[in-house]
């Protein structure tokens, strides 16, 4: 893999803020000397819009996949999928086109491509997390990447026509059948798994949803990466909030170490 | 040129010249080459390295943070490399003529000592900061901060330990810092750094339980800076060492509240997580500050808070 690339602080534009579904937004944003991104990596957005003076209350950023970018003569927007879920994301609700958010990114390490088939494995916001790994891996070979998506309810899923209009092969999975099979979409893996055990799955979402990921993943001798959502305050290594307990003993931080991990090195029962 | 380049910023903190009064805290820069990507460090007057014991150290499960009005808890319990790794790997990391002070905590006082022998004639250490006040580490940190006489032994054996510039970090989870800070003066520090996070609680109402694993955690952030404010401006008037004011700084403005309250230099803590240049806007806003109300040298504002009824 290549080496990410430095990642910027800056106050980034905001271009347009739309409402999609129950309670999913999507953010674009104009960020100057953005310097690209690799699949799987993060922002910390500001909880809001900044005003004249910084807001201290909520006071930490919130760690957010990008979606994807566009870039055009030189500058660059990025998209990002949230929910809004806390104080925090109901002020980013509140933004409108010119107002500015704090944006320090892209941070982390994304997910590693396989060379063969994979398995995209994605609920409730973690979907935001595999778009551009299901874009780049659809754009190297057509067909190898099949991505199963999963949310509460039709209403709740975010992102299902991006991926639709990728022309990648695509499953959903809706707790109450709004959309798609009703029920889990570690099922829609496990059936997925059962047809081809040599794909590598990635997933995320949901703690207890990745972790039957990586069991199911197991179980079948597949490989499986997962990229973890702890909070944190930072987003480049120094506040150490975001430990993950490793298999082998000690903590990995998700923001530097991560966010992806090779699932069978995370100790899931001590993850919150 | 304007009149901001007629400030002079630099200041004195504990005999460790500065090249302005603007630190980061420890904890929250890391070893500081995390900051590379956001901030010339040779801009700020210098940073406060993660704090060091003996061995390496695993801090707690999580979750370790939590969110608070305008603030946040920590519980990391001191995760760190270790001071060895610190020197051999850490320092020479760093670009040159970048101002390092090292902190340094331990559970034992002969343990506290030894590292600040490791540490003594490190050419790239300016001097040591002794945590005596972490709130959250059961077998130490707030016993030493929390009782005079046990603060006293370990400022004296800390003390025979180094020549090196030697401030003290002080616990706010005290009835009177003033008796701190006058143990921490008869002791032989060369000055004090107040104040560390606040001992909290935060609960999670619909689980029952404490957010944190380790159920208490430090809150720090813009939430304590007015209790921080109040502790420069009293331990201020109780010793003559020089102090280095912290608790909630976001902006210069915050910045000079604490020179006005006493303190000869400050630390940026939390702010760095949200803000990663912020010490160096810091820096900007006191030279700014200072062309405007006529102030030459940075010193004048220290302790210049007018408490006199009009």
């Amino acid at each position: 893999m290549t080496q990410p690339a430095l990642p910027i602080r800056t106050l980034a534009e905001v271009v347009s803020l739309s409402a999609e579904g129950a309670s999913n937004y999507r953010l674009t944003l104009r960020v100057d000397g953005w310097p690209g991104f690799e699949p799987g990596q993060f922002a910390m957005i500001s909880p809001g819009p900044q005003g004249a003076v910084p807001r201290s209350d909520p006071l930490l950023p919130r760690p957010m996949a990008v979606y994807r970018e566009r870039r055009e003569n030189g500058a660059a927007e990025i998209e990002i999928l949230f929910k809004r879920h806390g104080r925090g994301t109901a002020l980013l609700t509140g933004c409108e086109p010119g107002d500015r958010v704090a944006l320090v990114g892209p941070l982390g390490r994304g997910f590693a491509l396989p060379s063969g088939r994979a398995l995209l494995v994605a609920g409730g916001t973690g979907i935001a997390s595999v778009y551009e790994l299901a874009a780049r891996l659809h754009a190297r070979t057509r067909g190898s990447a099949r991505v199963l998506l999963g949310a509460r309810s039709a209403a709740d899923l975010m992102g299902a026509s991006d991926f639709s209009a990728l022309g990648v092969p695509l499953e959903i999975a809706t707790e109450d059948g709004s959309l798609g099979t009703r029920g889990l979409v570690t099922e829609l893996l496990e059936a997925a798994l059962a047809r081809d055990a040599e794909a590598h799955v990635f997933a995320c979402g949901p703690t207890r949803m990745m972790q039957r990921c990586a069991e199911i993943a197991e179980a079948r001798g597949a490989t499986c990466s997962a990229s973890l959502e702890n909070p944190m305050a930072c987003g480049f290594g120094v506040c150490l909030g975001c430990a993950a307990p490793l298999r082998e003993g000690g903590f990995a931080l998700v923001c530097r170490d991560g966010p992806v991990f090779d699932a069978r090195a995370v100790a899931w029962e001590g993850l919150p | 040129m304007s009149a901001d380049a007629d400030v002079d910023l630099r200041v004195e903190l504990a005999g460790i010249p500065l090249r302005n009064p603007v630190l980061t805290a420890s904890g929250t820069f890391g070893y500081g080459t995390e900051f590379a990507p956001f901030l010339d460090l040779r801009r700020i007057g210098g940073f406060v390295a993660k704090s060091l014991t003996l061995e390496p150290r695993r801090g707690n499960p999580p979750p370790r943070i939590a969110e608070a009005p305008s603030g946040m808890l920590n519980a990391i319990s001191l995760e760190n490399v270790g001071v060895d790794a610190f020197v051999r790997e850490k320092l020479p990391a760093l670009p040159d003529g970048v101002v390092v002070i090292a902190s340094i905590f331990e559970t034992e006082i002969d343990r506290y000592a030894e590292v600040a022998k490791r540490l003594s004639g490190v050419g790239r250490v300016a001097g040591l900061e002794l945590n005596a006040s972490c709130p959250h580490v059961k077998s130490g940190g707030i016993e030493f901060g929390q009782n005079p006489a046990v603060l006293a032994s370990l400022v004296r054996a800390v003390r025979r330990a180094t020549t090196s510039p030697l401030l003290v970090k002080l616990s706010p989870n005290v009835t009177d810092i003033r008796e701190m800070a006058r143990v921490c003066e008869g002791e032989g520090a060369d000055g004090l750094s107040l104040i560390n996070s606040v001992q909290a609680l935060e609960v999670d109402v619909e689980r029952r339980r404490p957010v944190l694993s380790n159920i208490l955690g430090g809150l720090s952030g813009p939430a304590i800076r007015p209790i921080a404010l109040r502790m420069v401006w009293q331990a201020r008037s109780a010793v003559k060492l020089p102090i280095c004011g912290m608790g909630g700084i976001a902006s210069a403005e915050d910045a000079i509240k604490f020179l006005l309250c006493g303190a000869t230099a400050v630390q940026v803590g939390t702010q760095n997580y949200l803000e990663p240049a912020a010490a160096g806007a810091v820096v900007d806003g006191i030279r700014a500050y200072c062309a405007r109300h006529g102030v030459r040298r940075v010193g004048e504002l220290v302790g210049a808070l007018e408490t006199k009824r009009p």
